[in-house]
């Protein structure tokens, strides 16, 4: 019901859709697929499963924290948690979100058949999920209570002696494994399966996001890979790369992880920038200003993001010029971040708006994520950094930049990507009742603690001490928490339920401008009948410009569709395109 | 909007206002609690001066962001769209505003250098401090100056859980740092097992404890009294009670309780060396079968 009148639409021709025999059962076509959209649909509904679990931790270790002095959960529980929580969120939720969308998307909005290599997607979600599962498999012995990043010496055979890190590595480093694969496959697609016509200036803004965070993946992937096996020998072979007393250095394992923590932070950002700008654009009806600058920001960001990570290593000791390094590059970082904002605010201001619920995400993960990144901006400053860093305020920032970016982008692009991936739609009234319980959860749950940090909370502790101005910081954080957990709860179940249920959706329910919304809902094996030529970086503009000139051009001689110069015209090269 | 006034959902909103309200007016009702505490310090004054320029940017971002998108949306609503026709292209000049965006950084990098500098440069000794004299003043880790005026050195070394402080001379302390007011303080940081963070916010920002490298900050306090931190890495089950104390007292109070820290030690040390004579320091027969 897009209820967009006067609007041609532009309909597929697909003719190859009931004639294909389902052989098996559906969960094993999905399980052995090498589709990029089932493969898309894997990777996401596995980043959903992770993201409960990574609630579900997060909410355990809220409770611990509601009053001073708790011993409801001990220490080694909470550890355990805090442990799981870290990679959860990100390496097992944030990053593989953000790569199933583009699994499902980007090959559909280049106009590719496939990705260039099918079965090699498929294994790099079988790496992924086998290191979660490899992960939650150490609940059942001795799970890792080393922190959300396992630091050496903590990290080391001798102060952590159960078989938790062990299993820790090998989870983290086979899914990151996974995901790096997955970027070398998505480079390749990129450069070789666009359709004709789909030059580096027309590829739509997500599939740019795309890119530049698969090249950073390549990049940051086997920084953190090496600095896993080096940990491994330590641990298990008599290694001394992070052992002190014989010559190593703990601290070069913080420089390498974080490398790539502080690439994956960008990673799930750039993922969800990516999606905003294609949902700013489809529901306020224009396009972004200048897609040349938001497409160079994307990889400006992809370059320096990484580069940026001893923002984190303020107070470790590294000399100040590397710090001054450091804080120039963060500082980099505010102008392609702000041309970004620059380009969607004027696209805002300057569209008509049609605020849907894909749309009221995108706006809440703008809101979310400035937060977030302008605290980062703020602690960016070495003097800030010292105070800050490694307080309840700098997880609060973190929070605040990754719950927008993963949670409210990624769910912007799951409302907004639904119809395509499933022929249904995400309820409404569902979607916006946890839109608004997630917002009201967010900001109760961070905003005490930035505050509490302020007053020297620290972060990562499983207990605070009462008398000491922090009691109702932590109690508001918990409830926000808990009302946070409730607005994601209900999104999950919107999805589980929609994915059957939900109300049936045309091809194009949001009248968007790319590529995948001209193939049916859900695309068929081959994606496209007829990939048709792309002529500007919104072909189902041009399409839907030449159906009306040609249905103006029956009724009233001389009227134009509009000024764009990049339209297509209904000649005779253009009227093969399969437009109906 | 047939259903805006709904008793249930008329609940609901005014629930979710008094929790946002809750978790905004009570920082407010705290009193100072969007600034780091009071400095007690140069250093941490220099870096609260830094914070809250690096407050007004933030402050400014988030509200011209915010007010950026929720203006069209709220202008959007009940408004009929007539056409997706494509619409016109105006320009804006990206040029321009990365360039305004560049001078913001660069600005904000010339702030970060200008404080960084005077957080880490040493002050000397005031008129109260020990050794009162016209000190020069030093870079933090680059040269501890010779003459007089010479800051007081303390070694701080992190151990699961607990901080141990050693003075000159051979004193030494646990938990509670003592030093004297209006004294430049140069703390060595290391650790002997994990990374630790030394952290007392009033009197300057976070410095790790690294097993492999010593790490240095300092700070003087401005007056007598206890300031309270906590370390800020995590370092296993204990984590969460490894706090630090720093207490700031008078320099006669000072070498008063070196002199008594120092009896203390000894008497200790004899009455250990008393018990391993007598044989009744548990553990002595295993070490003295491993010896």
């Amino acid at each position: 019901m897009s209820a967009v009148p006067r609007t041609p639409v532009a309909r597929p021709e697909i003719a190859a859709t009931t004639g294909i025999a389902r052989r098996r059962p559906a969960w094993l076509e999905l399980a052995t697929s090498g589709d990029h959209k089932a493969v898309g649909v894997l990777y996401i509904a596995a980043a959903l499963g992770f993201l409960a679990l990574a609630l579900t931790e997060l909410v355990l270790m809220r409770v611990q924290l509601i009053v001073p002095e708790s011993t409801l959960i001990g220490p080694e529980i909470f550890d355990q948690l805090l442990s799981a929580y870290g990679s959860t969120a990100i390496v097992l939720f944030g990053v593989p979100l953000a790569l199933g969308l583009m699994s499902f998307i980007v090959p559909l909005q280049i106009g590719a058949r496939a990705m260039a290599f099918p079965r090699l997607n498929a294994l790099s979600w079988w790496l992924y999920l086998t290191g979660g599962v490899a992960i939650y498999v150490s609940f059942l012995y001795a799970p890792s209570q080393a922190g959300t990043i396992p630091f050496p010496p903590l990290a080391s055979d001798v102060f952590s002696a159960s078989n938790g890190v062990d299993a820790w590595i090998a989870g983290t480093g086979l899914a990151i494994t996974g995901f790096v694969l997955f970027a070398v496959n998505l480079v390749a697609t990129l450069r070789r399966n666009r359709a004709p016509g789909m030059a580096w200036r027309r590829v739509p803004l997500f599939s740019w996001a795309a890119a530049a965070s698969s090249y950073m993946l390549l990049a940051i992937g086997p920084v953190m890979i090496a600095a896993l096996v080096m940990l491994l020998i330590d641990r298990q072979f008599d290694g001394v790369f992070y052992n002190p007393g014989e010559g190593g250095a703990p601290i070069l394992f913080q420089h390498l992880s974080w490398i790539f923590f502080t690439g994956a932070y960008f990673l799930v950002l750039l993922a969800a920038t990516g999606v905003i700008s294609e949902i700013v654009q489809t529901f306020a009806r224009r396009p972004l200003p200048s897609h040349r600058a938001v497409a160079a920001s994307f990889v400006a960001i992809a370059v320096l993001g990484p580069l940026a990570w001893m923002q984190n290593m303020y107070s470790a000791p590294i000399p100040i010029g590397f710090a001054y390094f450091a804080m120039a590059i963060s500082l980099a970082l505010v102008v392609p971040i702000g041309l970004i904002l620059v380009n969607w605010l004027v696209t805002l201001w300057r569209g008509e708006l049609n605020v849907r619920t894909p749309m009221l995400f995108a706006l809440g993960a703008i809101s979310t994520m400035t937060i977030g990144l302008a605290g980062e901006l703020g602690q960016s400053l070495i003097p800030v950094g010292w105070q800050l860093g490694g307080s309840a305020a700098a997880w609060g920032d973190t929070h605040y930049a990754l719950i927008g970016g993963a949670v409210f982008g990624g769910f912007a692009g799951l409302y907004y990507w639904f119809p395509k991936l499933t022929g249904r739609s995400m309820g409404d009234g569902l979607g916006r009742g946890s839109f608004w319980t997630m917002l009201v959860g967010v900001h109760v749950m961070v905003i005490p603690l930035i505050l509490a940090g302020l007053n020297g909370q620290v972060v990562d502790i499983y207990k605070f001490y009462g008398g000491i101005g922090l009691d109702g910081f932590n109690l508001i954080s918990s409830i926000g928490a808990f009302v946070l957990a409730v607005g994601i709860v209900l999104s999950l179940v919107n999805a589980a339920i929609s994915a059957r249920g939900g109300r049936a959706e045309g091809h194009d329910p949001w009248g968007g401008s790319t590529l995948e919304w001209f193939t049916l809902s859900p695309p068929p094996p081959h994606n496209f009948d007829l990939v048709p030529d792309v002529r500007s970086a919104t072909p189902l503009h041009d399409i839907r410009d030449a159906i009306r000139r040609r249905s103006d051009a029956s009724h009233r001689p001389s009227a134009g569709g509009g000024p764009a110069a990049a339209a297509p015209s209904a000649d005779d090269s253009h009227s093969e395109a399969p437009v109906a | 909007m047939p259903g805006l006034l709904h008793p249930f959902r008329l609940l609901i909103r005014a629930a979710a206002l008094g929790l946002l309200g809750l978790a905004i007016l009570a920082p407010i009702a705290h009193g100072q609690a969007i600034t780091p505490p009071t400095p007690e310090s140069p250093n941490a004054g220099d870096i609260e001066s830094a914070y809250l320029i690096a407050l007004v940017v933030f402050i400014l971002i988030v509200v011209v962001v915010n007010v950026g998108l929720i203006l069209p949306a709220i202008r959007s609503r009940g408004r009929r769209r007539v056409s997706a026709a494509r619409a016109p292209r105006r320009r804006i000049c990206q040029l321009r505003a990365g360039t305004g965006l560049g001078l913001l950084a660069a600005a904000l990098f010339t702030v970060g250098v200008v404080f960084t500098e005077r957080a880490s440069e040493v002050d000397p000794a005031g008129p109260a401090g020990l050794k009162a004299a016209a000190g020069r003043t030093a870079q933090v880790g680059i040269a501890p100056p010779t003459d007089a005026g010479e800051p007081l050195t303390i070694e701080v070394s992190g151990q699961q859980w607990i901080w141990r402080y050693d003075y000159p001379d051979g004193i030494f302390s646990y938990y509670e740092l003592v030093v004297p007011v209006d004294t430049p303080v140069i703390l060595e940081l290391a650790s002997t097992d994990v990374l630790h963070s030394w952290w007392v916010p009033a009197l300057g920002g976070k410095f790790e404890a690294n097993p492999g490298k010593t790490n240095r900050t300092w700070f003087k306090a401005e007056r007598e009294g206890t300031f309270d931190g906590q370390s800020a890495a995590f370092s296993g089950p204990g984590y969460a009670s490894m706090r630090a104390r720093v207490r700031v007292v008078n320099t006669t109070e000072y070498n008063a309780w070196l002199t008594r820290q120092a009896a203390d030690i000894q008497s200790a040390q004899e009455a250990v060396q008393e018990q391993v004579e007598t044989g009744t320091v548990p553990g002595l027969d295993a070490l003295e079968v491993s010896g």
